[in-house]
Formats: structure tokens, C-alpha cells, sequence
């Protein structure tokens, strides 16, 4: 364990550990370029070079290994200095066209000039070496190679962790600029991460360009619902507007994110959210569209079965369960559901593609019910005169709905999800307008915070329940979300 | 004294049989490992590809217990301008290279050896082949060599025309079809290095002397030279000489002497100005500095610049340094590799700012600019290019500053200097 002191401070780290990791864990912050915990070190930005006390040149603080006895100075007036010849360098031949770039805000040169340099340009205009602006770079990036500064994250990380290969450093010297190698296209299923791992405007994300100063941008910490991995997030938002989500890089699950993951913000803000009843194929208003469907819940007397979904939050499939037991009494109420679970690509995308299968089965453990082979036998015999499940989960008993044709409700954000023949459908509102807790494939219980306000007249789902119960009078009553949770017991 | 590297002219095998060759070899298969290297460490042998390290030091850089396979890689990338002497061994001598490889890599354990040549040389490439295969032919490389149970291949493998593939770490990417761009260090190659494993790699000359130390002993070759620069060493003169080429001379020989006796002296009319003692690189001698100095290590070092290479460059008062830097700086522009900024921005803007004097349109800020940017570049790099462009810009601004000064005040270079 070798001891060592970074600007005076001791410190005693692990055999193998990095000057960079060592002045962090020191609370010392040390500018980077190249240098992504991530991702192979390549040490040539020579922004964290630092002084080791009688060492003959500064060194790379990213790449050296703390020694026993080392003095390293991180703020000296050599290091000082080269911070700031590195920054000149940089900015010879960038184009400063920060007013008009979409990095303006979290870029990685204006940060450090205004920390480190202040120095004015001594580099005549007209000696600029030019590149190409901005093209896309695949359907989901914009490349401008004038701002790049070469510090290679982007062509690391595809070789690395996507393993996909498609970027390239292409010829050398001040004329070096990324490409792609021939023949590729950057389409992974990662590729919007470069756009997080470009400390400057080289790469950008298509999707985000220019919606928004980011400035402007509130963040709430959230969790991703594009799978069972549950990625932890942060939802970026302005004025009830969700504009990116972005990976809140952690030990547990991830330090990227999926661009199908990054994306799925886009069904909250999506052009055909439902923000009414639906009775057959007519738009009513949710209170009397509510009321018709508690009415043909009283009339079924019982005969109505209610299926949980994995694509909910456990406080809205306890409230479904609830409803079953408590309210309309049936004991045909599923919520035994499975799916094979795993990570399927090696980085993040799970083979389950919905959120909370593990979550449903504590409703189960909690609140019992039957199976779902029972569940689609009894639809298939023809015992229930209505069906009660959230719209993504009526594909796993569409068969049997279709030979026994029960009147079906569900719950749905979009009209794209509303199931053939659903007779009644109730908008609800996302787990980014709403919390819930989700559990994920390793078992992790994870809350999603709500970035913005559901559109107007939409409620959550455990409210709908509650006034499903309300309005067929029986006696299950939830105030919150959370009483819904009551008998649940988390692990 | 009798020449050690540039005994005879000519390429082939029977000559170099004439003359002892591959005896050494034989003796060294008789010697354990460890004993040669001691040997290599008592002649002070030095590599004599610019840096100077001591060779047997290096060999024994490789740890003994290291499972796999390890490597000897000889660096015949010579690109650094000016330099030509490892052209010329492999032109009249591949044989002391091939023996010398042979026993390093006996030395070091290896079953490998490259020799990476220069894309350039495709004449001497295909002299080289022919050697290694004439070798190969007389049992002095190959399977069961000499009868001794050592093995040892070499392979020929040909750059394609970058500078900075001379640079160790450079050359082992481009050797690994990796486009040639130096290694940060640690790991150094001896521990990782080709195909990720212990790695020697020595310059030609380098191991062109292994022979004859192992012939007649690391005392006689240590003994040969001055101090701790050993040995005879190969000097490329080139510039307004009578008679510019390659010299063996002891290391140690004063530059007057190389200049006099070797190169019969200046041309006619022609005033020695300045020289660069080591390759193109190296930071620059006065006139002055350059008749006192003696050719070895220690003495250029003391004297502010360095052996480099051995490329000894004569410069005359009819050429302009700003013009001269200029040369040098298109040269590192186009080489630099681009990996770190401050090679990457710096060559490229000092490039531009010598445009700027040698067009007139430079201001004498620009004087005190183009020796900070150079400063900026010093020794902030993965490998030595940036510093092999920024040495000569300082010292030739502060040799010759009044050069720069006329060329900002709107002189031509016939009038700056």
C-alpha cells in the first residue's frame, strides 16, 4: 500500500492506483481530457500532467502509479503552466464558434479556459487549420471535426465496450480528424454515449440539437424503463419538458446507457397520448368513461378477471391486485408473471424487455392469485365477462381473449398501445410525470422520480383504481401510492 | 585504428567468413546467457540510435522468469534527417548485423528477431533478405544453430515512410499492423512489448558492434573511445565538405578532426556557421562551440546538445537559419503523429510562424512566440518527437536571434544573414 502526499495531503492507496484516482479520493481535482474511468487509458491529452517532487518532466497523473514516498504537486507553477500551453494548443485551431454550439454550457474547453487559462490567443486567424463541419455521423450523431479536440474517447469506447470498431483516428499530425472506417455506419446501440463522452461539439446528439440551452436544463435522477436492467438516470427538463436523458453512472448497473433507453423519454411528450377516456373507439371524458366501466364491472358480478403488468410500477400492480380482492372480490387475479431475464448484448440491454417483471412477483408473494396458464384457461372457458390489465400486458392473453371475446379494459399511455377490440381504455399518467418503484433483474428496488406534470386530466394509475372502487362502491380505498404498498414486503 | 563496423565493402557471407565473421557467434553459443550480457555490460556499449542507453543494461531489462515467447527487434527505421549510417552497414556489413542479432537474442532468450527497415531502403531491404537467407543457409540462424540447440529466426519486415515509426514503441505498433503511433511508457518494451511480450530492440549499429565485443571483450571495446562514451561509432557528415559520407571514428574525436582529417575540411568559400552534432534534432552548435567540442556523449551534453544519431549536419554562413528551421519544422509538421496536442498543435504552429518570418509578414513578437510555443512542447509528450522539433527552434533563436530580428524587421534571407 504505497504512501504518498498530493499537495502536501497524505494519503495511502491500493497497489496499482493511478495519481488521478489517488488525488480524487483526496477530493483533488485533476483536468482531463483523454482520461475516462471506463475506458483504456491513453494519456495524450497531457492535461492531468503533474509535478512528482525531483522528477525530471511532469507526468501524466492519469497513468502513473502512485509509488511509496512520492510528493506530488498538482497545482504548481509548472503544472500551472503546462495546463495552460496545453489549452492554447487546443484552441489554435478550434473554431470558437461557441455560440452557436450546442456544447456551449457543459464543454470541456470553455471550462477549463476560464478555470486554467484566461490567456488571450497569440495564434494568428488566418493560419487555422480547417475541417470538416458538421454531417451526420450516423442516425443518431452529428460529427464536426473542427471542434474535436482528438482526445479519442469516442473511437476508445467503440472499440471497447461496444466493440463495434467504427471510428478511427485518420491521417496524422495537426491534420488528424475522426472518422469513420469505410464501410461503417455509427448506428450501435450505444452510440448517443459518445455525445456524452465528447468533452466538446464534436459529437452531438441528433436528437438533442438545439432544442435547448443547457443552462436552462433541471435534472431529477430517475431510473430507465426501457428494460429489466433499470439503468439509473437523469431526466434533463425545462418548463414540464423532458429534453434528454442521460446515464447516472454507477457501480451497481451502469455507467452508459442504451440509446433505445435514452430515448424512451420520447412516449411521454409522443403526439397520440391519450389524455381521455376511450369507450369503444369514442373519446369520452375519464370521469363518465370511469363510471361505464365500473358499471360493467358491477354488472360481470364477479365474473372479472384482472391480469398485473410488468410494464407498471408494484404500487399500480398492488393497486390492480387490490382492486381484485378487496373491491371486486374475484379471485381470478394474476400477477405471476415470468420472463427470462439477463443481460443479452454483454453491456446493458436485458432479454427482458419490460421493467418490473421481478416487481410483479412481490405483488404475487403479497397478495397471491393464480397462475397465468389458470388465468388464460378461465379467459379461454369463457368465465369472465370483463378483463381488467394494462394495455402491454393484454398481449400476453390476446389469444385467449380473441376465443372468448370478454369485454377488455385497459390502461394506456399512447393509442398505439390500445389493443384491438379493448373496450374501454384509461390514459394514465408515465413514471416520468408520476413515482413508482420498480425492481430490477438483480433484484434492486429502484424509485423513479416524476421530471415533469402529466398532461392535464391525466392521473396515475393507482388513482384510476381508486376511483374504480369508488364509483362500484365497494370498500378498497387508496390515498397515495404508497398505501397501495402496504402489504408488500420488499427484499 | 582498425575500422570494427565498416571492415570490408562488400555484403557477402565468404567475405565476412575472410574476416572471422560468425566465430563470435560460435564462442557467445558456448558462453551462458547471463555472461554475455555482462560482457555487453562491461564494453559500455551504447544504443547508437539517439538515446544513448546502455545496450546491456537493456538486455537485462528482460526478467528472467517471463513465461511465452520474447522478442529482438532491430530498429533499421533510420529516418531521422541527415542520418545514413545504417544504411551503409546493411549495405556493406548485414552479416556483423545478422551475427549480432543472433547473439543478443541468445542473450535475451528470444526465438524471434525483426529487423524493421526503413520503407526507403528497398535495395538494402533485398541485400538484407539475401544476407538472412545466406545465414540461414550456413546454419548461423534457424533451427539448432551451430549445433548449440538454440533457435532463432529473423524476419524483414519494411515501414512504409513514417519518421515516427523510428521510435521504439512507434515501430512496434506499425510491427503489429497497428498504424505506427508510440506507447505510453510503463510498461516499457523489455517487460511488454511486442505482441505484449518482453521485448529488446537496438539499433542497427547498435548490435553491429555485438560481435566484435564478444570476439575480443568488453574491456578492449570499453577501452576503445572516451570515458563512458565506448567504442568506435558511425558519423554521417553532410553539408559543404570536400568529402561529406560515413566515418568510423572512436567516440571522442573532436569535430575539428572529423571536419579536417576525415572530411578534407570546408568546401572552397565555404565558412563553417553552425552544425548540428547529432541529426536534425539536436539542438544547435555555433561555429565556436562546434571546433571546441569533442564527438561523444558527455561532451555535446556539456556542451548543450547531444550525439544524437551521429548525423553530423555542417551549416555555412551562406545559409539562412530561419530558412534552416524552417526545413526542419515542415519536416516535424508533416511527422508529428498527432497523438498529443502539444506535438500535434505545436509543430504545426511553429511551422506557420517560420512561414510568417520567411514571407515577411512576421512581427518580432513573433520571435519571443515561436521559442514559448517550443517551450510549451519540451518534455510534455509520450515520445521525443515534440521535443526533437522544439530543441532546435530554441537553440537556434537563441543562437541566432539576429537572424530572426532582420527577417521581422522586413529582410529577405540573403539580408538576414
Amino acid at each position: 500500500m504505497p504512501k504518498l502526499t498530493i499537495d502536501g495531503k497524505n494519503i495511502e492507496v491500493a497497489k496499482g492506483t493511478t495519481l488521478l484516482e489517488a488525488a480524487q479520493q483526496l477530493g483533488i481535482y485533476i483536468p482531463r481530457y483523454c482520461y475516462h474511468p471506463k475506458l483504456s487509458v491513453s494519456g495524450s491529452c497531457r492535461m492531468c500532467l503533474v509535478e512528482v517532487e525531483r522528477g525530471p518532466k511532469l507526468v501524466t497523473a492519469c497513468s502513473t502509479e502512485a509509488a511509496d514516498g512520492m510528493a506530488v504537486l498538482t497545482a504548481s507553477d509548472k503544472v500551472m503552466a503546462a495546463r495552460r500551453d496545453v489549452l492554447e494548443f487546443l484552441l489554435i485551431n478550434h473554431p470558437l464558434d461557441c455560440p452557436i454550439c450546442d456544447q456551449a454550457g457543459e464543454c470541456g474547453l470553455q471550462d477549463y479556459y476560464m478555470k486554467y487559462s484566461l490567456r488571450k490567443s497569440r495564434f494568428s486567424q488566418e493560419d487555422k487549420v480547417l475541417r470538416q463541419k458538421r454531417r451526420a455521423a450516423g442516425p443518431r450523431l452529428m460529427l464536426d471535426n473542427e471542434r474535436c479536440i482528438l482526445c479519442t474517447r469516442c473511437v476508445r469506447f467503440c472499440s471497447e465496450v461496444t466493440k463495434t470498431f467504427e471510428l478511427e483516428v485518420m491521417e496524422r499530425s495537426d491534420h488528424s480528424f475522426i472518422d469513420l472506417k469505410e464501410g461503417k455506419a455509427l448506428d450501435n446501440d450505444y452510440s448517443l454515449n459518445i455525445a456524452d463522452l465528447c468533452p466538446v461539439g464534436a459529437f452531438t446528439s441528433r436528437d438533442f440539437r438545439f432544442k435547448q440551452r443547457v443552462w436552462f436544463l433541471k435534472k431529477t435522477p430517475t431510473i430507465c424503463l426501457g428494460c429489466a436492467t433499470g439503468c439509473k438516470i437523469e431526466a434533463h427538463h425545462n418548463e414540464n419538458t423532458i429534453y434528454r436523458l442521460a446515464p447516472r453512472p454507477n457501480s451497481e448497473t451502469n455507467t452508459w446507457l442504451c440509446d433505445h433507453g435514452r430515448l424512451s423519454y420520447k412516449a411521454v411528450q409522443a403526439g397520440d397520448r391519450l389524455a381521455k377516456g376511450v369507450i369503444k373507439n369514442g373519446l369520452i371524458d375519464l370521469e363518465p368513461a370511469l363510471r361505464e366501466a365500473a358499471t360493467r364491472i358491477d354488472e360481470a358480478k364477479g365474473a372479472v378477471a384482472v391480469l398485473g403488468s410488468p410494464w407498471l410500477s408494484v404500487e399500480d400492480n398492488a393497486a390492480l391486485a387490490r382492486l381484485a380482492k378487496d373491491a371486486i372480490k374475484t379471485e381470478s387475479y394474476c400477477f405471476d408473471l415470468t420472463a427470462e431475464q439477463g443481460i443479452k448484448d454483454g453491456i446493458l440491454i436485458n432479454k427482458d424487455p419490460a421493467p418490473n417483471t421481478s416487481g410483479v412477483k412481490l405483488v404475487k408473494e403479497a397478495l397471491g392469485g393464480i397462475s397465468l396458464e389458470e388465468l388464460v384457461r378461465r379467459i379461454a372457458a369463457g368465465q369472465f365477462k370483463v378483463v381488467l390489465t394494462e394495455a402491454r400486458a393484454a398481449l400476453l392473453i390476446k389469444d385467449a381473449l380473441k376465443t372468448s371475446g370478454p369485454r377488455l379494459i385497459v390502461f394506456a399511455c399512447a393509442k398505439s398501445e390500445i389493443p384491438a377490440g379493448a373496450y374501454a381504455t384509461f390514459p394514465y399518467a408515465t413514471y416520468f410525470e408520476t413515482p413508482g418503484t420498480f425492481v430490477n433483474y438483480q433484484g434492486l428496488r429502484r424509485r423513479t422520480e416524476a421530471p415533469v406534470e402529466a398532461p392535464e386530466g391525466v392521473k396515475p394509475l393507482w388513482a384510476l383504481v381508486n376511483k374504480l372502487a369508488a364509483y362500484s362502491g365497494a370498500g378498497l380505498r387508496l390515498d397515495s401510492a404508497e398505501d397501495a404498498l402496504k402489504e408488500i414486503i420488499f427484499k | 585504428m582498425e575500422n570494427i563496423l565498416l571492415k570490408n565493402n562488400v555484403a557477402g557471407i565468404e567475405a565476412y567468413f575472410a574476416d572471422g565473421g560468425y566465430k563470435p557467434l560460435k564462442k557467445a553459443l558456448g558462453l551462458k546467457p547471463a555472461d554475455i550480457i555482462e560482457e555487453v555490460k562491461k564494453s559500455n556499449l551504447r544504443g547508437r540510435g539517439g538515446a544513448g542507453f546502455p545496450a546491456g543494461l537493456k538486455w537485462s531489462f528482460i526478467p528472467k522468469d517471463a513465461q511465452g515467447p520474447r522478442y529482438l527487434v532491430c530498429n533499421a527505421d533510420e529516418g531521422e534527417p541527415g542520418t545514413f549510417k545504417d544504411r551503409e552497414l546493411l549495405r556493406k556489413n548485414p552479416h556483423a548485423l545478422i551475427e549480432g542479432m543472433a547473439i543478443a537474442a541468445y542473450a535475451i532468450g528470444a526465438g524471434h528477431g525483426y529487423i524493421y527497415i526503413r520503407g526507403e531502403f528497398a535495395a538494402e531491404a533485398e541485400l538484407l533478405e539475401k544476407a538472412v537467407a545466406a545465414a540461414r543457409a550456413k546454419g548461423f540462424i534457424g533451427k539448432n544453430i551451430l549445433g548449440s540447440g538454440f533457435n532463432f529466426e529473423i524476419f524483414t519486415h519494411r515501414g512504409a515512410g513514417a519518421y515516427i515509426c523510428g521510435e521504439e514503441t512507434a515501430l512496434l505498433e506499425s510491427l503489429e499492423g497497428y498504424k505506427g503511433q508510440p506507447r505510453l511508457k510503463p510498461p516499457f518494451p523489455a517487460i511488454k512489448g511486442l505482441f505484449g511480450c518482453p521485448t529488446v530492440i537496438n539499433n542497427v549499429e547498435t548490435l553491429a558492434a555485438v560481435p566484435a565485443i564478444i570476439e575480443k571483450g568488453g574491456d578492449w571495446y570499453a577501452a576503445l573511445g572516451s570515458g563512458k562514451s565506448a567504442g568506435t561509432k558511425l558519423f554521417c557528415v553532410s553539408g559543404p565538405v570536400n568529402k561529406p559520407g560515413v566515418y568510423e571514428l572512436p567516440l571522442g574525436v573532436t569535430f575539428l578532426d572529423l571536419l579536417e582529417k576525415s572530411c578534407g575540411g570546408m568546401k572552397t568559400g565555404k565558412k563553417l556557421k553552425a552544425v548540428l552534432p547529432g541529426g536534425s534534432s539536436t539542438p544547435v552548435l555555433t561555429a565556436e562551440e562546434a571546433l571546441a567540442v569533442k564527438l561523444d556523449y558527455e561532451s555535446l551534453a556539456a556542451a548543450g546538445s547531444m550525439l544524437g544519431s551521429g548525423a553530423v549536419i555542417v551549416i555555412d554562413e551562406s545559409q539562412c537559419m530561419v530558412k534552416l528551421l524552417q526545413v526542419l519544422a515542415r519536416f516535424y509538421h508533416h511527422e508529428s503523429c498527432g497523438q498529443c496536442t502539444p506535438c500535434r498543435e505545436g509543430c504545426g504552429w511553429i511551422d506557420k510562424l517560420l512561414s510568417r518570418f520567411e514571407e515577411g509578414r512576421a512581427e518580432k513578437k513573433d520571435i519571443d512566440t515561436l521559442y514559448s510555443v517550443a517551450e510549451g512542447m519540451l518534455g510534455r509528450t509520450i515520445c521525443p518527437l515534440a521535443d526533437a522539433m522544439a530543441m532546435p527552434v530554441m537553440s537556434f533563436v537563441k543562437k541566432f536571434r539576429a537572424e530572426f530580428e532582420a527577417h521581422a524587421a522586413g529582410k529577405t534571407c540573403a539580408e538576414a544573414k
